[in-house]
């Protein structure tokens, strides 16, 4: 323990040393200024965040002119709303199309023919919508303010459907512990017309929720519908259904012989994109566009960016003019090198993080999300400045480094309360902690285990290169790939090894290509197949072709089945370990189940022993198949490892093809 | 201090080093001469524990090269001065100083000495600022923070001018002087001649000739007699009045001897003139080329 303890702490100190001379060896350079500017942006980033956040931005304000004056009904809901600049009534500033829209009382008195014009009446509409669900939240006798409440639950669309009488079809989202079957309205959507029956039947004294399906036609139907919100039963009867709300405080402005009520882009908008809460009539209401998931991902996303330039510059320096050479013959470690070059960067992502958290109002789940995703922007960026011969090829690795990661981390966080999938990022928990939303232990270790270990290999593949051998040689980026890999390699059971280790990566590759792909649905399931075949196949042998480039290995055949068994081997034990995606519902998307199909044969009502062998057995045997394939291609060189590598790939793409038609 | 045997790296197909085998005792100044791309500065590097051998083994004051008991001894000295160029000088010899475990006090002191020694002045100037000399003081200065026993300088003098060279030839030769084990490599083979206590010479990646002076020049050298005599004898020329005769060997200088005799002369002087270490250089290049005589 002793000597462990004293290797520690040695391992610590020579860290520290280096990561503060790291920090402190540009002092008085420029490079202290670009630091002050990135900390100014840094603390702009985090104040603008939160209003971004909570406002929108307000890219529209005072773009339609209205003439309101203060004693009409309409002035206050304009005045609030930063959309409209008030002007004096006119009609011939509306003819001149220098006003939009002229009010007068209740009633658009005239309008400017044109878009702008009628967008401005859309946006008058909505706003006043809003103004009157504002006074109606402000009412003291919410049941009076709201006789009917609506339950909407967003269901998929392959979700059981009632089809009602008289071709009615009805999305039965009963929920609650009460009985109360929700009434249905019908509209038709006709001019005035549409014939609506509301309400439900409570049963009981459970708490009824009804769906009501009804798309107001326009016009100025007197709709009534009374609903059930206490399961006391009720009935409704509207007739003439208006599909845009009853009788507010103020009605609803229409302009003059236009029958057109399409939603344009409101004050009500921004509570649409945040998935605020939404009053209204049905259809005005849309399923939440995630605006606030998007502005917290890319606030955090963001400052990785600056920071990974700053890191891939610092490496890379080492390399040019050899001058980290030096450092190598010190008595450190080239790992207190890495360890101590990378801190003071690790650190700034961290803390720019906490910054932003604070900010926000988040908890330390925010920021030991972003610890994953920090150390894979890192991890990458270091392997890719020992891959760089420039500082020219340098802007290339790192703009690649943050097109894909940003893609992994920020995509899928986007969508945070749209999918499941989303959890494959380390951000959504961002998302969802800076949301209120209770993060699992579970759903943290599906989210942060990949990318963390993925950092780890990339990092263990970084620091083979770190050496006077690799650091200072000019090769070519895909030679150098092959050096970091062969650098791994010490006999043949490593290749099993590394086979393994590499897992994670191949795990990250493929939920990417399932969050880029999951959209598309069923439709993507042949294109992720073959993703998903061509990134494990080139995982299991790169680094076999790497130890033959390498002369590892001696050329006989047995040899080559040899690595191709230790490979597939070390790949199977390493994919079992995946199973961590049963933590979350990820396999129940069928873009799930077919990316991560060895571990989808549950439940299938097969037996036992059928079932364990499918999933042992047989991905054990296609893994060592596919790989020696492979690894006897990759030791006459590279066309044949080429051709191998393709052929391997199809066998793999077949043998995927035969286990989703069997259990997805 | 330094044991390297069977010493052999490889850069796939190409072998840099191979089979180099030498040993350097305490307190001796060794060179390692050759033309380039024979092998020095790998083999400087491998003892250096910077490049890990293919086969064979190095070993410095008991450690094996690249552990970290061997850095803590060792001072490298590369063919180029690689610098933090941001840096001053005095925070990068701190910086080496802290790495390298040396207490602040005795860092600061060891610094200004050697910076002194090495006639620094502008210890608070960017290096990137500096000349070329100037940043190979530096560098010499961090190859000594650490109090080192072993040196291993690569082409102390490369590129500098030929004052700045002499200087830092100089300067290394204090250190020889001072008890430090020395391995270096250069192309100036006089500086080698003039410092060195033993030299290797490497050839195509393996060791080809090695000892002492008088050794390497007994073995690839030429020792020519200067003989003058007072009367003409076979194969002399006329000198300053007297006749100027060049031989190779004791024997021909005894002929030489009898022949003036012979004539009612006499030898009135004999002179010794030894190969240099350059002479010798050549005679083994030569020897070890494709078309080489011996």
């Amino acid at each position: 323990m002793g000597g462990a303890g004293e290797w520690l702490r040695t391992r610590a100190r020579n860290a520290t040393r280096i990561a503060y001379w790291e920090v402190t060896k540009n002092a008085g350079g420029v490079d202290r200024r670009t630091l002050a500017i990135a900390s100014l942006a840094l603390v702009g980033l985090g104040a603008l965040a939160p209003l971004a956040v909570s406002h929108g931005v307000a890219l529209d304000k005072g773009i339609y002119r209205v003439g309101v004056t203060e004693e009409d009904p309409y002035y206050e809901p304009t005045f609030f709303d930063s959309t409209f600049r008030i002007q004096e009534p006119s009609s011939a500033a509306v003819r001149a199309d220098q006003q939009e829209v002229l009010v007068r009382g209740t009633q658009v008195r005239e309008y400017a023919r044109t878009q702008k014009g009628r967008a401005a009446v859309a946006e008058l509409r909505s706003t006043v919508d809003s103004y009157n669900d504002r006074l109606m939240r402000a009412e003291d006798n919410q049941t009076a303010a709201y006789p009917v409440v609506v339950n909407l639950t967003y269901v998929e669309q392959d979700a059981v459907q009632v089809v009602a009488p008289q071709g009615r079809t009805t999305i039965d989202t009963s929920q609650g512990d009460g009985e109360g079957s929700g009434g249905d309205g019908d509209g038709d959507g006709s001019d005035g017309g549409g014939a609506g029956d509301g309400g439900g039947d409570g049963d009981g004294g459970g708490d009824g929720s009804g769906s009501s399906d009804g798309t107001g036609g326009d016009g100025d139907g007197s709709g009534d519908g009374s609903g059930s919100s206490d399961g006391t039963g009720g009935d409704g009867d509207g007739t003439s259904g208006d599909g845009t709300g009853g009788d507010g405080a103020s009605g609803t402005p229409e302009p003059p012989g236009d029958a057109d009520s399409e939603n344009v882009g409101g004050s009500s908008f921004t509570a649409r994109l945040t998935g605020g809460s939404v009053s209204g009539a049905p259809s005005a209401i849309s399923p939440p566009f995630p605006f606030r998931s998007l502005v917290l991902a890319f606030v955090f996303v963001l400052p990785l960016n600056f920071i990974i330039q700053a890191y891939g510059s610092t490496v890379l320096s080492e390399r040019i003019n050899r001058r980290g050479e030096l450092l190598l013959v010190a008595p450190v470690s080239r790992g207190d090198i890495i360890v101590g070059k990378t801190l003071p960067y690790f650190g700034a992502a961290l803390g720019a993080a906490t910054l932003i958290t604070i900010a926000l109002g988040g908890s330390h789940v925010s920021v030991l999300a972003v610890v994953p995703i920090a150390g894979l922007f890192l991890s990458a960026t270091f392997l890719g400045a020992m891959f760089a011969r420039s500082f020219k090829e340098l802007t290339f690795v790192t703009v690649t480094i943050t097109v894909s990661l940003t893609s992994y981390a920020f995509v899928p966080a986007i969508f945070t309360d749209v999918t499941p999938i989303a959890l494959i990022s380390p951000l959504t928990l961002v998302v969802r902690d800076l949301q209120g939303q209770a993060v699992g232990a579970g759903q943290f270790a599906f989210s942060t285990l990949p990318p963390t270990l993925t950092a780890l290999v990339l990092f263990g593949l970084g620091a083979g290169l770190y050496r006077e051998e690799d650091m200072f040689t000019q090769r070519p980026i895909p030679l150098k790939v092959l050096d970091a890999l062969a650098g791994r390699i010490k006999g043949k059971r490593s290749v099993g090894l590394l086979s393994a280790v590499l897992l994670p990566f191949v795990l990250v590759a493929e939920l990417l290509v399932i969050a880029l792909l999951f959209a598309l649905g069923e439709a993507s399931i042949p294109f992720i197949l073959v993703a998903v075949a061509i990134i494990e196949e080139v995982a299991k042998s790169l680094h076999v072709y790497a130890g033959y480039v390498h002369a590892r290995f001696d050329d006989r055949l047995r040899t080559a089945l040899l690595l191709g068994a230790f490979s597939g081997l070390g790949f199977f034990v390493g994919e079992k370990l995946a199973l961590v995606a049963q933590l979350v519902d990820l396999p129940e998307l069928p873009a799930g189940r077919a990316g991560l199909s060895s571990q989808a044969a549950l439940n299938t009502g097969l037996p036992l022993w059928l079932v364990v062998a499918g999933l042992l057995l047989a991905p054990l045997a296609l893994h060592v198949v596919t790989a020696s394939i492979s690894a006897v291609g990759a030791r006459r060189g590279r066309r044949a490892y080429a051709v191998a590598l393709c052929t391997a790939v199809v066998v793999h793409l077949a043998y995927n093809l035969a286990v989703v038609s069997v259990y997805v | 201090m330094i044991a390297a045997r069977n010493l052999r790296k490889e850069y796939g197909d190409f072998v840099a080093v191979e089979g180099s085998t030498f040993e350097v005792s305490e307190g001796e100044v060794f060179g390692i001469i050759g033309p380039n791309g024979a092998g020095k500065t790998t083999t400087l590097k491998m003892v250096a524990g910077l490049v890990e051998p293919t086969a064979g083994e190095v070993s410095v004051a008991g450690y094996g090269a690249g552990e970290t008991e061997m850095r803590k001894v060792l001072g490298f000295l590369p063919e180029e001065s690689p610098l933090y160029e941001e840096m001053t000088p005095l925070s990068y010899l701190n910086f080496f100083a802290d790495l390298y475990d040396v207490p602040g006090g005795v860092a600061d002191r060891r610094i200004h000495d050697t910076l002194d020694r090495l006639d620094l002045e502008h210890r608070e100037r960017p290096l990137g600022d500096m000349s070329k000399g100037m940043k190979r003081k530096v560098a010499i200065a961090r190859s000594l923070i650490n109090d080192p026993e072993v040196l291993v300088y690569d082409e102390p003098g490369s590129g500098l001018d030929p004052l700045t060279t002499n200087y830092i030839i100089e300067f290394t030769r204090e250190l020889g002087e001072q008890g430090k084990t020395i391995v270096f490599s250069a192309h100036n083979l006089y500086h080698v001649e003039s410092i060195c206590d033993r030299v290797a010479i490497m050839n195509e990646g393996a060791v080809v000739a090695k000892g002492d002076l008088g050794e390497l020049r007994a073995a690839h050298g030429e020792t020519k007699y200067h003989v003058y005599t007072t009367v003409e004898v076979p194969d002399s020329a006329r000198e300053n009045g007297r006749y100027h005769r060049v031989v190779e060997s004791m024997d021909a200088v005894d002929e030489t001897r009898e022949a003036a005799q012979a004539a009612g002369g006499e030898v009135v002087d004999i002179r010794t003139d030894e190969s240099s270490l350059e002479e010798v250089f050549l005679n083994v290049a030569e020897s070890q080329s494709p078309s080489g005589g011996r």
